[in-house]
């Protein structure tokens, strides 16, 4: 019995060592970001080159510069707006999808199905140039408008897709119910499938949400006026191949636009959890 | 555990409402009219319509230029033109001509903007460009001010579609303490230039690698200068084809001559991993660069105990021959002509012209150029280098001649070819390209 | 009865009514679009008169040497990406899932990478594997291991290199989160049936752990292989396809041949082929997995 003990102490502790190890090279780049961002410009050619800055090097003066310039306020502002539309929108036009297919039979609905699944398959990317074209005749290119239907559009397969799976897991005694009682498709869809699907819908959005945050090639297309960038693109623009890149500013301005992200990963671990396995286990 | 749950449940749904209903509030303001609402406040103050005119430009985003631009330029402009407010972008310089090449399509382009000279053929073609000799009753007298050689460089057929902005070249500039370490003179000719990248390639006392010399790309504003200093071309002198000039024995000497530089480890700076051009000669990594005047403002703010000196492009079997470079300010079709006529003019006159000079743009308003600032700054070495400076081809398809170009001399770069063999082929490509203009 | 069956039909059209709009406009009328752009004549040259030129755009993508270049480094990408994150990523779980202590943190931790943006992930990368880099400087000038610094950027497989590492580092989090999932999905009953057969972990490993997440693989596969042939801004970030297009993807010379020099129609037609592809894969995958399943 104690040698049993004694050998699941030195597993777990083995098991733990090895974890740790791996962790570090895990992440390291995180690290190796934020300490650079916290050094002087001038220290970034030093020799020989730190990991970490020595502590009476160590200032804001980057952050400083990324706030004081006033444009990453903006910035941040374009990214919340985008992709808290996106993110709302898309999880009600997803969950009235998800709703309908899971549960009634339509015209067109396996047509419908199929289509979704294969808009998943392939790259959002490759349907780059004819969106352009759309967003041409749309007049939207240059304006926020020009990412949100966008970024809408990209989200819907992969929300819809896991939404029915959620609905179909809400009994249908409960919808059955409303009706009897009188109650409308409407009714059902918002007092019995929105409130019962909920984490599904909220682990979907959390998705959308890094998602339409990190999105950067349609936005580097569309976009071009330094007021309505939002944050990849501002990163980006920092970056000059051959010119004096400034990497204190660069990875200053890649932390400030990483703590949203955190925050929403903190807080709604659980969803996440969830959102990523429903699919997966059910194969 | 529950209770947990729902609270976190009315949380997100709570900060999801709250941001969608900023959202909404603001979106309209940022989206549709490009101005923040204080800006538009002011305006309802001053009961009248403001115009805005965007300008796109390469000047770096942390540059002093672009400093200049936005903190004094601008707001110097719209003080004196109440009602016309300019929108800078900064993109960077591929950027720029991609972006316009684009914007152009979907019918968004900006109202001014700063182009490299060697792209106004090219989108002169593309019927984008005002002709401001046509539209502009006092074009004259604006261009009169304006030095004639670097006006030509936005002339086609006869017509102005642009303002020359800036004119510039590249000198050579060296490491003085490094030259003197190792007992050498400034290189005068060719054979003492390469002589030099040799010698001080190398170690230094950290075991870290220097490079003799740095060239930031291998496009034709980089290579030209070693061309034309051999004593070779790109194209005939009529640009209506490449084929026993861009494959000439000089030509592909030049080339040579840096891929055996390359290979020996006395060169670099193209590839993605090498360090930044004023970073690697700042520290003492790099020992020579060909530059432009704007790189001593540079140096002066980010390495200023650096000690370096000048001098002009060595001279091969064909003379010393920088690129010229330079800059128009152009106005497209698309823009509001009167506000937009108005800022070119801002930009091209003696006070702006000066402001630039302090951050390396050599003026191009002849009054300017008279003015006490502009002659402490040390352009003298530019200005003598300009007149044997020789402009890059100037044909519509300079961009993909370039493009090509590069991509060969990258592959010699990696000796994957030759350089007579990769410069062979580019010359069928090349004629191709020059006899569809 | 019929009018409430009417009326319910109205109420379900008016529900799809917004997602089909927009499934609509933005996704499916683009695509049909690609379609017919792939067969015209459509650049800059000729903005205002498309041609209709047959095939020729697709006669031109596959004779195109850069395609081809940019097709196989696409292949290798997915080929190494893909079961690399996958064997670390269950790994990871493997490990996690057997501790006691510290669950929870470390499945966190490990997940961080993935929420990192790809534009930053790779500004960090391409800082760290400069050539004057961290990296080197450890290799180098503490290690000794070379004598020189090592151009990690600057060639073809080098700056791929970069790339498949930063993709295995960023995808190790979803997998290890996808298999624990399935782990748990395992009934220990049968390790403890195999451990009275006195089998070992390995064998335990792939007797009983492989063919119970069976499906979870596959489910990864799929998803992985659509994200490895996506490879887009890690590449255009880090090299930018450089040296002379040798380390493009599809998508990143897509994109060049699309808004850098303005042949739109060959951009669609070498679009329509990777998303054929795609599709025809993910079929055959999907088929897989279904028989898989069933067998």
């Amino acid at each position: 019995m104690k040698k049993r003990l004694k050998r699941k102490i030195a597993k777990e502790t083995l098991l733990l060592l090895f974890l740790t190890a791996g962790l570090y090279i895990v992440v390291m780049p995180m690290v190796y970001m934020i300490s650079t961002s916290l050094k002087p410009n001038g220290a970034l050619y030093e020799f020989p080159p730190r990991f970490f800055p020595r502590l009476q090097e160590v200032t804001v003066e980057n952050y400083q510069y990324i706030i004081g310039e006033g444009k990453f306020y903006m910035n941040f502002v374009n990214s919340i707006v985008v992709s808290v539309t996106t993110v709302a929108a898309a999880a009600l036009v997803a969950a009235a999808l998800g709703f309908c297919i899971a549960r009634f039979n339509f015209l067109g609905k396996n047509l419908l199905f199929v289509f979704i699944m294969l808009t998943m398959i392939i790259p959002g990317m490759t349907l780059i140039v004819p969106q352009y074209e759309l967003a041409v005749w749309l007049k939207v290119i240059g304006k926020l408008t020009g990412l949100i239907p966008f970024y809408i559009a990209w989200v819907i397969p992969y929300s819809t897709f896991m939404i029915k799976g959620f609905v179909e897991t809400v009994p249908r005694e409960l919808d059955e119910a409303i009706y009897i009682d009188g109650g409308s498709v409407f009714t059902v869809f918002f007092r019995i499938i929105l409130p019962l699907a909920k984490p599904g819908i909220a682990s979907v959005s959390i998705f959308n949400f890094l998602t339409a945050w990190e999105e950067f090639p349609w936005a580097n297309t569309v976009i071009n006026d330094n007021a309505k960038r939002t944050l990849p693109i501002a990163i980006s623009g920092f970056f000059g191949q051959h010119q004096f890149t400034q990497w204190g500013y660069v990875f200053a301005l890649s932390v400030l636009s990483l703590i949203p992200i955190l925050m929403v990963f903190i807080f709604c671990q659980k969803f996440f959890v969830a959102g990523l396995t429903t699919g997966s286990v059910k194969g | 555990m529950k209770r947990g749950k729902k609270i976190l449940v009315i949380i997100m749904a709570a900060v999801i409402g709250l941001a969608a209903l900023t959202a909404c509030k603001k979106s309209p303001v940022i989206s549709e009219t490009g101005q923040t609402t204080k800006e538009s406040a002011e305006t309802k103050k001053a009961e009248q319509k403001t115009v805005t005119i965007n300008f796109w430009h390469h000047y770096s985003a942390q540059s002093a230029e672009n400093a200049t631009l936005e903190k004094v330029l601008i707001p110097k402009f719209e003080e004196e033109n109440p009602g016309i407010k300019v929108n800078p972008v900064s993109h960077e310089w591929a950027d720029l001509h991609e972006k316009i090449l684009i914007s152009a399509k979907s019918n968004t382009l900006p109202d001014v903007a700063r182009l490299d000279s060697a792209w106004i053929p090219e989108f002169h073609k593309m019927g984008i460009l005002v002709p401001l000799d046509e539209e502009m009753s006092d074009f004259s007298s604006v261009a009169d001010g304006l030095l004639e050689s670097a006006m030509a460089t936005a002339n086609i057929g006869g017509h102005a579609y642009g303002l020359a902005l800036n004119t510039n070249t590249k000198i050579l500039f060296y490491n003085a303490e490094a030259f003197r370490k190792a007992g050498l003179d400034a290189p005068k000719t060719m054979e003492d230039f390469v002589n030099a990248i040799k010698a001080l390639s190398g170690t230094n006392e950290n075991g870290q690698t220097v490079w003799g010399y740095n060239e930031p790309a291998l496009a034709g504003w980089n290579l030209c200068p070693f061309i034309w200093s051999f004593g070779g071309e790109l194209t005939n002198p009529e640009q209506t084809k490449a084929s026993g000039y861009i494959n000439s024995d000089k030509t592909v000497a030049a080339i040579q001559t840096l891929a055996d530089l390359y290979k020996a480890g006395a060169i670099t700076g193209w590839n993605s991993g090498d360090i930044p051009m004023t970073d690697g000669f700042g520290t003492g990594r790099y020992m020579m660069l060909l530059e432009g005047p704007w790189k001593i403002a540079e140096l002066a703010g980010a390495y200023p105990d650096l000690e370096y000196a000048t001098v002009d492009m060595p001279a091969g079997d064909g003379g010393s021959h920088s690129v010229l470079g330079g800059e128009d300010i152009s106005m497209f079709n698309s823009a509001n002509k009167e506000a937009a006529w108005k800022f070119m003019q801002f930009m091209t006159s003696e006070y702006a012209q000066t402001e630039m000079a302090k951050c390396g743009q050599i003026p191009v308003n002849k009054k300017a150029l008279e003015n006490d600032t502009v002659k402490k700054a040390d352009f003298a070495p530019f200005l003598e280098a300009i007149k044997n400076a020789k402009s890059r081809p100037t044909v519509a398809s300079w961009s993909e001649i370039d493009n090509e170009l590069s991509v060969a001399v990258t592959a010699v770069m990696n000796g994957e070819k030759t350089a007579k063999e990769a410069m062979d082929e580019l010359a069928v490509k090349v004629d191709a390209l020059l006899a569809a203009e | 009865m019929n009018k409430t069956a009417k009326g319910k039909q109205w109420q379900i059209g008016m529900l799809l009514l917004p997602g089909l709009l927009v499934f609509g406009v933005f996704t499916a009328y683009p695509l049909i679009k690609l379609f017919i752009m792939s067969f015209f004549k459509w650049d800059f040259g000729s903005m205002l008169e498309q041609q209709f030129i047959g095939v020729q755009n697709y006669k031109e993508v596959i004779s195109d040497p850069y395609f081809r270049i940019s097709f196989v480094n696409t292949l290798v990408y997915t080929l190494v990406t893909v079961p690399a994150q996958m064997a670390l990523g269950l790994l990871v779980a493997l490990c996690i899932n057997s501790i006691t202590h510290l669950k929870v943190s470390f499945r966190v931790l490990y997940y961080l990478p993935v929420i990192t943006s790809w534009v930053i992930a790779s500004l960090v990368f391409k800082y760290i594997f400069n050539t004057e880099g961290m990296l080197n400087y450890i290799l180098f000038h503490v290690l000794h291991l070379t004598d020189h610094n090592i151009r990690w950027l600057d060639s073809r497989w080098g700056g791929l290199g970069v790339a498949m590492l930063l993709g295995t580092w960023k995808g190790i989090g979803w997998n290890m989160v996808v298999f624990l999932a399935a782990l748990q999905t395992v009934p220990t009953e049968l390790y403890e049936v195999s451990g009275i057969d006195g089998a070992g972990a390995v064998k335990k490993f792939f007797h009983v752990t492989i063919p119970c997440i069976r499906g979870t693989i596959l489910f990864a596969l799929v998803m992985l292989t659509i994200g490895g042939f996506n490879v887009f801004t890690s590449i255009k970030m880090i090299t930018g396809g450089e040296p002379g297009h040798q380390t493009d993807t599809i998508l990143t010379w897509m994109y060049y041949k699309a808004f850098s020099t303005g042949k739109f129609g060959y951009s669609a037609a070498l679009s329509f082929i990777v998303a054929v592809c795609l599709a025809i894969l993910a079929a055959v995958q999907f088929r897989l997995m279904k028989n898989r399943e069933e067998g």
